[in-house]
């Protein structure tokens, strides 16, 4: 079951074991330079707004009532994460598709969980999720680009621009081995931790020229981690999957009424706020080796050059000052959104 | 059943137990009334301020706002707005609830649909 909670995906499975859930929320960030470095963990910056497609059914395009799931809004070339570091000690798998395209594999969407190679996430080892898997250790980071356009990650893998947005499903842990793996140990749920307060970002029947796909941006210095436990040890029989669409800014007020948030931060403005990066890593885990059609994608700005475009504003290179460790296992989760 | 003067006076007497900043004058100028007004509104001889010193209220004693309002014999006005929007759904909905035990109210959950991808 998903609930929508305060912006939040809330999954929860009370059929498998009362402690089994998970929180997913997407969080606004800074795009990092889509050059040739790689990059620390941006900051938070807050929490995008999400909506029931539902209660605007009148007003998404037809394929959104379809599919389902619910709505945010993004600025085109805006950057997000998603976040799993609220959610209790109970594991999940976790699959997350842009467009489609699983986004640790590259792969086809497809219902189940697999491996060789793992197409999925381990929540809560894994705390968050920035972009596309393209080497072991780096990502590409999420950016946000008009569906058609053929910068996002779905066009180039599949020459077709038709879903955009985010896809998700969750499968929980079986009861019995949660039980013998965990049932002595503390519970550590995590606080998501407060947000930085960022400074301040039609008509019915909107097409789907409103929608947004997932490109990739520049190189962040990020692992998904090898999955610890048995194959076996996740419950198939049960799981929950949402369809997050991704509304341009236009699109948001349009079908909403609502202003979306402000509209991101620069380089520049990060930089003048102090506002820190950071450095996550684990001791002794493995992580999953890139992705060998994700490795061969266009970057946005790459892509761009091809087609003569210049689709990210701002992309000058960053020297980050101040970059904060985090350790695996201390306070997980909860500084990278921390207050500043 | 406890008056609104009684709770918030109980409230912001807790507080004010580990917190000197709590005393009705300092209450009341952060709220924004006269420190007289809270003193009555305590003592339950006039009624409970506005909507929006309620809420302001609220937030000072971190007490929920809906529940405070309640007690002031109100409902804040997102509330009101959604229950004049649809009124025959909402009355039928509460009427269908009220008497339900909580743990069967708080069953009732919003599922996000999934559909056809």
């Amino acid at each position: 079951m998903i609930e929508l909670k305060r912006n939040e995906l809330v999954f929860s499975f009370p059929e498998v074991h009362e402690e089994a859930n998970m929180h997913v929320h997407f969080q606004r960030t800074l795009r990092i330079p889509d050059d040739d470095g790689t990059y620390p963990l941006p900051a938070g910056l807050g929490k995008f707004p999400v909506r029931h497609v539902d209660d605007y059914s009148d007003d998404v395009p037809d394929d959104w009532m379809q599919h389902g799931g619910v709505m945010l809004p993004m600025y085109q070339s805006e950057a997000l994460w998603l976040n799993f570091s609220g959610s209790g000690q109970y594991p999940f798998a976790l699959k997350v598709a842009a467009g489609k395209i699983d986004a640790v594999t590259g792969h086809s969407w497809s219902n189940g969980l697999n491996r060789g190679p793992q197409d999925y996430v381990v929540v809560p080892e894994q705390p968050w999720l920035d972009g596309y898997c393209v080497k072991k250790g780096i990502i590409r980071q999420f950016v946000a680009m008009p569906l058609g356009s053929g910068y996002s990650v779905e066009e180039q893998v599949t020459g077709e621009a038709e879903f955009g947005g985010i896809q998700v499903i969750a499968y929980p842990m079986r009861r019995e081995i949660y039980e013998e793996r965990f049932r002595h140990q503390p519970d550590m749920i995590m606080s998501p931790g407060t947000l930085f307060g960022a400074p301040a970002a039609v008509q019915s029947r909107v097409t789907g020229e409103f929608s947004m796909g997932l490109g990739a941006g520049g190189c962040m210095k990020q692992q998904i981690y090898n999955d610890p436990y048995d194959f076996s040890d996740w419950d198939v029989e049960h799981s929950s999957r949402c369809f997050v669409h991704i509304a341009n800014s236009l699109a948001w007020r349009a079908i909403t009424g609502d202003t979306p948030p402000t509209t991101p931060l620069t380089a520049r403005e990060y930089k003048k706020h102090g506002i820190p990066w950071f450095d996550y890593y684990s001791e002794g885990d493995t992580a999953v080796p890139g992705s060998g059609v994700l490795g061969k994608i266009k970057s946005i700005a790459r892509r761009g050059k091809e087609k003569g475009d210049v689709p990210l504003p701002e992309n000058e290179p960053i020297q980050p000052k101040r970059v904060v460790k985090l350790r695996r296992n201390l306070r997980r989760g909860q500084v990278r959104e921390g207050s500043f | 059943m406890t008056s609104f003067g009684d709770y918030i006076r109980a409230s912001r007497e807790a507080l004010k137990q580990s917190d000197t900043t709590f005393s009705v004058r300092q209450v009341a100028m952060r709220i924004g009334v006269e420190p007289s007004f809270l003193s009555k509104v305590e003592r339950n001889e006039v009624a409970p301020p506005s909507e929006e010193k309620v809420v302001s209220l609220a937030r000072e004693l971190s007490e929920d706002p809906d529940v405070l309002l309640a007690m002031a014999g109100k409902v804040s006005s997102d509330l009101k707005a959604a229950i004049m929007k649809r009124p025959e759904l909402f009355a039928s909905l509460i009427r269908e609830l009220k008497d339900l035990p909580d743990r069967a109210v708080l069953r009732l959950v919003r599922e996000v649909r999934d559909g056809k991808w």
